[in-house]
């Protein structure tokens, strides 16, 4: 109460420019704190990779066809390899 | 402005014109000539573009490098996996970056225990600045040298008019040996477009700490690598385009062997420039290579992993880095080691090693639950997807001529 009486009796030596300042910082609207995304525009570019960090990405549910597609592709790859190496052993037949 | 916005796009495109790249260009330019290549080389670019962009997404919104990713999305099983593919792509691709190294400064009369050696040196000199920054703005001062092919294209007098002809109609189309062709084909997409440059650009991205708000300006730092790149590497086919004139076999030629025979046509600078070039692609794709294979290894570990640490904090990190040089310099100095197939053979393995690569990069881009608004649109998956059928069919064309030669004239 006290406070309030020498808030308001400062107010009145203040120039016209402060007090308008003082009024639009008390109708700003306050960040909504339960906002992820406003918590994080927020935070330092450090505290957000450090915050990010500390989480981690569940697995995905990998469907049958996504799977499938994962095993052919690797199966691709091995087979490949294996003719990478029959073309290497012939270049270095052909060399001899 | 554009100093303090390139990084680790023009940083991963300009580590990718390294030793064998160069060579398969210089090889291209020397058996083939003015024609169907150049455009088709810029093409590979875009590709790479199309690419990389999208690590470029994924790292600035999950701040999280790829091999990490991939173990948390898709588990241990598919993620050792992939690493595989990387760890023996990564290995022989730097064993060719030391040959590159070797040959370039062969062509001064360096030898090859000292050539090494100092190249190490550089290495470790990158990464004892312990800061991403410092590390990444000496690697570009060093990949700045890429544009040594420029020159050496232009003293050997192109004929501009036929190469503008060339971009604009793809011809004339490439002659004679059908697997040969295939062969360089393959070259040429895995001098541009290869699994270690989705993972080495994606943790540089969260190393240098971008947030989404950064992506347009990643993209831009991506293109402008693309293009530098793509620049470089048509100057390397104009500057062997003297050898496919004159008819001179360039079929078993090393890196400075290209020098050594270019120099009667664009003379000592131009052979010098051309060597200090293959010195350069090499130098930096090995900082580059090494990097990338130690931020991998620091991501599934669990461990430090960041250029920003002390070594004492994240010492894995750092020996992954150097032992993985170090290993792979070793090789280089082993008398009678089979260095030509392996530098036959590493953009092969990239191309073929790309396809599971592209297929967990396209998986991860298109997760909301990961990417939140940062998806794919429909485009960029279109093009994902092209690329991806495009290699494997590329890849098989190369499995079916290897194993019946007779079908394309092997």
């Amino acid at each position: 109460m006290n406070e309030k009486t020498n808030s308001s009796s400062t107010d009145s030596g203040k120039s016209k420019g402060e007090g308008e300042l003082e009024r639009l910082a008390a109708g700003a609207v306050r960040p909504n704190l339960e906002d992820p995304s406003v918590v994080l525009s927020l935070l330092e570019t450090d505290q957000v990779v450090a915050a990010k960090r500390r989480t981690r990405f569940g697995r995905r549910d990998l469907s049958f066809g996504l799977q499938a597609l994962l095993w052919s592709l690797r199966i691709y790859v091995v087979v490949m390899l294996v003719i990478v190496l029959i073309s290497v052993l012939r270049a270095v037949e052909a060399a001899r | 402005m554009l100093w303090l916005l390139v990084g680790p796009g023009v940083l991963v495109f300009l580590g990718e014109n390294d030793a064998p790249s160069m060579l398969s260009y210089s090889a291209t330019g020397a058996r083939f000539g003015i024609g169907f290549f150049l455009p088709f080389v810029v093409l590979t670019f875009l590709v790479g573009f199309i690419v990389q962009e999208m690590t470029v997404r994924l790292g600035a919104v999950t701040h999280r490098g790829h091999a990490e990713l991939i173990f948390d999305r898709f588990g241990r099983f598919w993620g050792f996996f992939a690493m595989g593919d990387l760890v023996l792509g990564n290995f022989l691709t730097l064993v060719t970056e030391f040959i590159g190294v070797r040959a370039g400064l062969g062509f001064f009369g360096i030898r090859p225990g000292i050539a090494v050696g100092g190249s190490l040196v550089i290495v470790l000199g990158a990464i004892a600045t312990g800061r991403y920054w410092t590390w990444e703005r000496i690697t570009l001062a060093l990949a700045v040298f890429n544009s040594l092919f420029v020159p050496a294209a232009i003293l050997a007098h192109p004929d501009w008019h036929a190469a503008g002809r060339a971009m604009l109609t793809w011809m004339p189309l490439p002659t004679g040996n059908h697997y040969e062709i295939l062969v360089l084909i393959l070259a040429d997409i895995g001098a541009t477009v290869t699994p270690w440059m989705l993972f080495f650009q994606q943790s540089a991205v969260v190393d240098k700490g971008m947030q989404p708000r950064d992506i347009g300006a990643g993209r831009l730092d991506t293109l402008i690598g693309a293009l530098l790149a793509s620049t470089f590497a048509i100057a390397a086919i104009l500057a062997t385009v003297p050898l496919f004139r004159h008819g001179i076999s360039a079929d078993q030629f090393q890196a400075a062997q290209f020098a050594e025979a270019l120099e009667p046509w664009i003379g000592h600078v131009g052979a010098s420039l051309f060597a200090l070039g293959i010195f350069e692609a090499g130098i930096v794709a090995a900082i580059t290579i090494s990097t990338s294979s130690a931020y991998a290894f620091g991501e599934v570990l669990q461990t430090g992993h960041s250029l920003n640490r002390p070594i004492r904090e994240a010492w894995p990190f750092y020996l992954t880095l150097l032992g993985s040089a170090c290993a792979a310099a070793a090789l280089v100095l082993v008398p009678r080691f089979p260095l030509e197939f392996i530098v036959l053979t590493v953009n092969v393995i990239a191309v073929l090693a790309m396809p599971p690569a592209l297929a967990f990069l396209l998986l991860l881009v298109n997760d909301r639950e990961v990417m939140g608004d940062h998806v794919n649109g429909i485009w960029a998956n279109v093009a994902g997807v092209v690329v991806t059928v495009l290699l494997i069919c590329a890849g098989i064309g190369f499995g079916l001529a290897t194993v019946f030669p007779k079908w394309l004239g092997g």
